[in-house]
């Protein structure tokens, strides 16, 4: 059901290594790429340089997106997705965010973001959410056509 | 004395036995959550309008998930996607289609009116057992849902 990459868009470096970690644990393996602000988002998603080869640079199948990013917000980058006119408008984006203020999850879900979720304080709590992520998501979910 | 908490989950679904099916996976999935159960896109309708008795949202809250089938007499489950995202509050509320349909074009279709993810019910009641247990898992564990309020009737704005 893998098809693609899970694309990261995580500007804080230590909130990255985590993930990254709790990824690496996952068997079967899930490839991963990350990127740290959302007009790199942008870039990647559209093929834009320096992104253009799609056998370097593959289509995610689920983006896991944070909201307070430098240059262009996760908001603004799940806006832009949503207003495409291409099929890449149907790729799941779900949120991962440490703020559960109900402002942002309504936002988020007002956008057209698939799911909502919340960074864990823990490390144990994180390596359990990418896990349940992983199983929803990667093997359990159909994805669209992007 | 103080209602049940736990939000509802609205499922739309046309065949009683898939639907008692669901229902038992949840009953042993241990879910306390209230499950209501249409079977059409038009009773699916009238229960997130608040229409006639549903007005009543004490008794009929607003569901926190909606597990919606496609192929549905009266309204099909794509027409009452494309109904949700128009209304204001409601179109917050996400939406797991559970359909045995595979094809490509319904699954695209279905994301472009707004599904929050697809799910393709299995034949088989153990495989069936599983899904439940991964929505729960997932949509009543992990995911953190919109800020509805739930038990009020949604303003009409």
């Amino acid at each position: 059901m893998l098809n693609g990459p899970v694309l990261l868009v995580e500007d804080d470096i230590s909130d990255f290594r985590l993930i990254q970690r709790a990824f690496a644990k996952l068997r079967p393996n899930v490839p991963m790429i990350r990127l740290s602000h959302g007009d790199e988002a942008v870039a990647y998603l559209a093929g834009d340089a320096p992104y253009e080869n799609r056998s370097l640079h593959p289509f995610p199948c689920v983006i896991l997106l944070d909201i307070k990013l430098p240059r262009r917000s996760g908001f603004e980058v799940l806006e832009w997705i949503r207003s495409q006119e291409s099929t890449l408008k149907r790729v799941p984006v779900i949120m991962l965010t440490s703020s559960n203020h109900h402002v942002d999850v309504n936002k988020a879900y007002e956008l057209g973001v698939n799911s909502y979720l919340v960074k864990p304080s823990n490390n144990s709590e994180l390596e359990q959410l990418v896990s349940t992520f992983r199983e929803y998501w990667v093997e359990l979910n159909q994805g669209p056509t992007v | 004395m103080a209602e049940p908490v736990l939000p509802t989950i609205l499922l739309v679904e046309d065949t009683p036995s898939d639907a008692a099916l669901i229902r038992r996976g949840f009953d042993k999935t241990n879910v306390l959550n209230p499950i209501v159960w249409v079977k059409n896109g038009q009773e699916a309708l009238a229960y997130l309008s608040g229409l006639g008795q549903y007005g009543d949202r004490i008794r009929y809250p607003l569901p926190a998930l909606i597990l919606l089938d496609l192929d549905l007499p009266e309204m099909t489950g794509f027409e009452l996607l494309q109904w949700k995202r128009t209304q204001p509050y409601i179109r917050r509320i996400p939406v797991v289609v559970l359909t045995i349909d595979k094809a490509t074009s319904a699954i695209n279709a279905a994301y472009d009116l707004g599904a929050n993810s697809y799910l393709v019910k299995p034949g088989d009641p153990e495989e069936i057992m599983r899904i439940v247990k991964s929505i729960q898992e997932y949509w009543l564990g992990l995911n953190q849902p919109p800020k509805l309020v739930l038990r009020a009737t949604p303003d009409a704005s």
